[in-house]
């Protein structure tokens, strides 16, 4: 995604592909649909978009993959769906772990890009160490936080060292399991959004904040005035990806907490979804859930992408 | 400039349309074609042998190296089977791993200690008298009269496993008789500075609460279940809500240390065997770990003391081996789990490895085996000799059971009530509702 | 920071916060080398003795799982990217030069595709490869990885393509070249970062990727090795030194991957943004 949209600039004349209509075009146009087009289109749509009509379809259900009868129920699962705890518990985790992975790691992700932004070996190693979480699997990167945070730990052998008597209990902790959990994906996707500053920083004339350090316009008004809008791009990309991703947290909390401690404290409406579905085998009415989902997630996305992308034609 | 696009390339470098023809044959091939190979649809193998697939649990106390020596000691008697492993990511996982594939139409020929049989009832072949002759309890786990799963074994749940050194040290000469001796047992450790009672993740936590309910519900509405699925009563009920506030009360006088309800299974028990805790509520199947390690000699059993004194042990019959219905050769399923659960070599590893109790006619267990085992298998004896034992809530099989789903609801709602993030009356309305839901 | 305080600073401080955000994966690397005893004990310490006993017995295990459970990652994994990047070059090159409503439509469908979360179409997604007769094999996990993926793969090269000059195209027709080989012998070459970044970021998520593997390519056939590696934290939940060897070898691969093709794919970050 990232790579897309930072290409966005001025394109070359031969662009502008109204207009133009040679017959080459018009004879074999089924043909190059069909050779160019039409295989990816063809996978896609076996594989993502029927199975999301079937989703749509099932949801009216009371399907359930290891009983035999299905019956058409109507909205009934959506009914149920705004009575559900678990499932309104799950919009609630999901909804404080988003707010999280898209404003952490894009803030922290500016300040280190600024840090960064330098060339040479050393700025390029680091670079490539904020980055290397990315590289690395959520299972793995899960199974390492996970000896981290534990009561016997490096974290909690450090704050007894230090004389804390009773540490917290980073994943064990009801009240703190979900913030734990948000830290843990931030620190995972923090590399993400510094190579795409970077490279939005790179994109910054320099001779644009050196005319304004002469005009004796402090680091932080420089900042504030000069960077920070040209890095309109990166913050939308950065945004939408983040909380796309966000959205999508399943892995970590899988492996992590399992949802738990307790009754899904940290179980996120991904979580929830499969573990209906797959696990409680109420197919029709996890599919229920997937669709509400999908509807929230594509909502917010278009809502996101507009107000961001309005603030870069303003800047 | 190296980038490896090497297969993408050299497909692409060939000019006309007939190679455009040629690569989509390519990546159907690719894509569909081997499929043609499927290793599923031929249930025999070339040699003549039957291929039976067979789900199991791998865990510290069960490594891969047992399953297949179990397996080993089956074949030799039985050549003409060819045995495929097929493991669940954990023990604690084992059923959902079992009802996800059951729900995408994987589930092995042959699994071992499904729990949640009502939920996987429609994938699985029910036994016959005939095949059950030899077993002591036939008829256990049933569902809607149907017996799915061989009842091998019995399983008593919770024992309270202790820590003599422990208990020494906080100046404690026996294990509590009744339950107000043990709530005195537990604060005399508290005082000491030792962790009463070792908990940890979703089911550990849940145990002191299994055993409270054998001893105030169970023994006194022993068919409390069959009542709450007829709908008879709930678990608002005054009875289940005083034995549930007896647990939230241990948690509360700080004998369960919230702190350890994060960790796992093997984590858990490892800390009791680190001596991080003076009592382990916990299955036999404990013992085979608590005799592997060193201070096998400092650990005593004691039976969860009730209000009287009286003894109610709470005991599972079950655990064995189902055969999925949709397996491709289920005569060769069944005879290879017949097999596994009949063959004395095996049932005598079993014991050794996983401390389970046959419950197959005229077994009786290897000598040999480790002092903890002795002493909960004692405790066993002594209880079936009383006509003691009760039903492990959470734990029971088929008829007598929670409604699918609901045993995870159950020990979720433990470490709710010991975090203290719901009171009792909240989780017992919680359970209400996510049995409704299930029904 | 960068004209009043002195030139050694912001290395300093780059350098420390970045080893700070680097303690877990110092972590992850040491405790591959040290026995599961004092990995429990002390986390952070260095190895004392170093020991290679722990890959040596992920490597040597008697199940074979790491290496079986490899070879199938490795056949998914560049399977499903080399064709991701054919078709989704294609794709996004007939989407960049089209302006039809259709071709509109096949853009807005795929853009909806980016955002759509596995979780939300897993469950008919197994219905339509066992009615494929595809559920449980590898040519089914690849199938639908190509699926899921190809908006990305072409939200990314369309947004290249806009880079490309078509007068270039046109200039090949005009000397006669078809349309075929004007695309694969002028425009792909053209799009090398583009395909470096399809490559490393599908391959990244693809290798990653517990899952979907998990649900579709099912128990029998062997796994692949991040599943793998889900599945065996049971079996190693008392040993972590085993466990971080584990994933120590499943990660490396596809971290060496990522090292090979970074240049390439920190030029198609960086490249359009700096030389437009």
């Amino acid at each position: 995604m990232a790579v897309g949209t930072i290409h966005r600039r001025p394109g070359p004349a031969g662009t502008d592909a109204r207009g133009r209509r040679d017959r080459r075009r018009r004879g074999p146009g089924l043909w190059h649909f069909l050779t160019f087009a039409a295989p990816g289109t063809l996978v896609y749509l076996c594989l993502v978009l029927a199975p999301i009509i079937m989703s749509v379809g099932y949801s009216l259900t009371n399907q359930a993959l290891l009983r035999p009868r299905t019956e058409f129920v109507g909205l009934r699962n959506y009914e149920l769906l705004l009575r559900d705890e678990t499932f309104l518990q799950s919009l609630r985790v999901t909804t404080i772990l988003t707010l999280i992975v898209v404003i952490v790691p894009n803030v922290l992700g500016v300040a280190v890009a600024v840090l960064l932004d330098r060339r040479g070996w050393l700025y390029n190693a680091l670079r490539s160490v904020f980055f290397t979480p990315m590289v690395i699997s959520s299972v793995v990167i899960s199974v390492i936080w996970t000896r981290i945070l534990a009561d016997d730990g490096p974290v909690n052998q450090a704050l007894r060292a230090l004389g804390v008597r009773e540490p917290p209990g980073w994943l064990s902790d009801p009240d703190i399991a979900l913030y734990s959990l948000s830290s843990i994906v931030c620190w995972q996707m923090l590399g993400f959004c510094v190579v795409v500053y970077l490279a939005g920083l790179q994109g910054v004339p320099q001779e644009l904040g050196e005319a304004a350090a002469i005009d004796g316009a402090g680091a932080v008004r420089r900042f504030r005035h000069v960077t920070w809008p040209l890095l309109a791009p990166a913050l939308t990309i950065n945004t939408v990806v983040l909380l796309i991703s966000a959205f999508k947290i399943f892995d970590h909390v899988k492996v992590i907490t399992n949802g738990g401690p307790g009754t899904g404290t940290t179980a996120s409406v991904a979580f929830v979804v499969l573990q209906e579905g797959f696990v409680e085998n109420r197919t029709g009415y996890a599919s229920a859930e997937a669709v509400v989902m999908l509807v929230v997630i594509a909502a917010l996305s278009v809502v996101t992408l507009r107000i961001l992308q309005r603030r870069e034609v303003q800047l | 400039m190296t980038i490896p696009t090497g297969p993408c390339r050299a497909r692409i470098r060939t000019n006309d349309r007939m190679s455009f023809v040629a690569m989509l044959l390519a990546v159907t091939l690719a894509v569909t074609g081997c499929g043609s190979g499927d290793p599923s649809s031929a249930p025999t193998s070339a040699g003549g042998k039957q291929k039976v697939s067979f789900l199991i649990f791998p865990s510290p106390n069960l490594p891969e190296s047992y399953w297949k020596a179990q397996v080993a000691l089956v074949t030799k008697t039985h050549p003409d089977l060819e045995v495929e492993l097929v493991a669940a990511p954990s023990e604690s996982e084992r059923n959902d791993y079992a009802k996800q594939l059951a729900a995408s139409g994987q589930l092995p020929d042959v699994q071992i200690g499904m729990q949640d049989l009502i939920a996987l009832e429609p994938s699985l072949e029910p036994w016959t008298e005939e095949e059950l002759k030899d077993f002591l309890c036939p008829t256990c786990g049933a569902v809607n009269g149907k017996v799915l799963q061989l009842p091998a074994n019995t399983q008593t749940i919770p024992n309270v496993f202790y820590n003599k050194k422990l208990f020494a040290k906080a100046g404690i000469e026996a294990p509590p008789k009744t339950y107000a001796e043990l709530l005195a047992t537990a604060e005399k450790l508290k005082a000491a500075g030792i962790t009463p009672f070792v908990s940890g993740g979703a089911f550990v936590t849940s145990q002191p609460w299994t055993a409270i309910l054998a001893t105030d519900l169970y023994a006194k509405t022993p068919d409390w279940m069959t009542k709450r699925r007829q709908g008879a009563v709930t678990f608002a009920a005054p009875d289940m809500k005083a034995a549930t506030q007896k647990f939230a009360d241990l948690a509360a006088k700080g004998y369960i240390d919230k702190r350890q309800i994060g960790q796992d299974y093997p984590k858990t028990q490892e800390a009791f065997l680190a001596g991080k805790g003076a009592m382990y509520p916990m299955g036999s199947w404990f013992a085979a770990a608590a005799d592997q390690s060193e201070m096998k000699a400092d650990i005593g059993v004691f039976a969860w003391p009730s209000d009287d004194g009286s003894l109610h042990l709470p005991a599972y019959t079950g655990g064995g081996l189902s055969v999925s219905a949709t397996a491709k050769n289920v005569a060769a399923a069944k005879r290879f789990a017949l097999a596994f659960q009949l063959t004395k070599e095996n049932l005598d590893a079993s014991v050794k490895a996983d401390a389970l109790f046959p419950a197959i006619k005229g077994y009786t267990p290897p000598s040999g085996t480790g002092p903890v085992f002795k002493s909960v298998y004692d405790l066993w004896q002594q209880a079936l000799a009383q006509k003691a034992t009760v039903a492990p809530f959470g734990w029971e099989a088929g008829d007598t059971a929670m409604v699918p789903g609901m045993q995870g609801k159950f020990w979720s709602a433990a470490q709710d009530l010991v975090s203290g993030e719901k009171n009792v009356d909240q989780v017992l309305s919680f359970l209400d509702t996510e049995w409704e839901k299930s029904g | 920071m960068s004209r009043s305080s002195p030139p050694w600073l912001r290395p300093l401080v780059a350098l420390a916060v970045a080893a700070i955000f680097a303690i877990p994966l110092y972590i992850a690397l040491i405790n591959v080398f040290k026995q599961s005893r004092q990995v429990a004990a002390d986390t952070l310490a260095p190895p004392a003795p170093p020991t290679l006993d722990n890959l040596v017995h992920v490597l040597t295990g008697p199940d074979s799982l790491f290496w079986s459970s490899l070879r199938t990652s490795v056949l998914v994994t560049s399977l499903s990217i080399a064709v991701l990047a054919v078709l989704s070059a294609m794709l996004g090159h007939y989407l960049a030069r089209h302006t039809g409503w259709w071709s509109r439509a096949i853009m807005v469908l795929l853009l909806c595709g980016l955002m759509i979360p596995p979780q939300v179409i897993l469950i008919p997604v197994t219905q339509v490869l066992k009615s494929l007769g595809l559920m449980s094999t590898l040519q089914g996990l690849v199938l639908f990885n190509v699926g899921y993926y190809v908006p990305f793969g072409v939200f990314v090269f369309s947004g290249f393509m806009k880079a490309v000059p078509r007068e270039l195209e046109e200039a090949a027709a005009i000397d006669g070249a078809t349309r075929w080989q004007t695309f694969w012998r002028i425009v792909f070459p053209l799009l090398r970062p583009a395909t470096a970044s399809v490559l490393i970021f599908l391959g990244v998520w693809i290798w990653n990727d517990f899952l979907n593997p998990l649900i579709i390519y099912g128990p029998r056939e062997g796994t692949t090795i991040m599943t793998g590696v889900y599945k065996s934290l049971g079996q190693y939940a008392a040993d972590f030194g085993g466990m971080f060897a584990l994933m120590f070898l499943a990660t490396l691969p596809i971290l060496v991957f990522y090292l090979l093709l970074q240049k390439q794919f920190v030029k198609g970050l960086t490249g359009g943004a700096t030389k437009g």
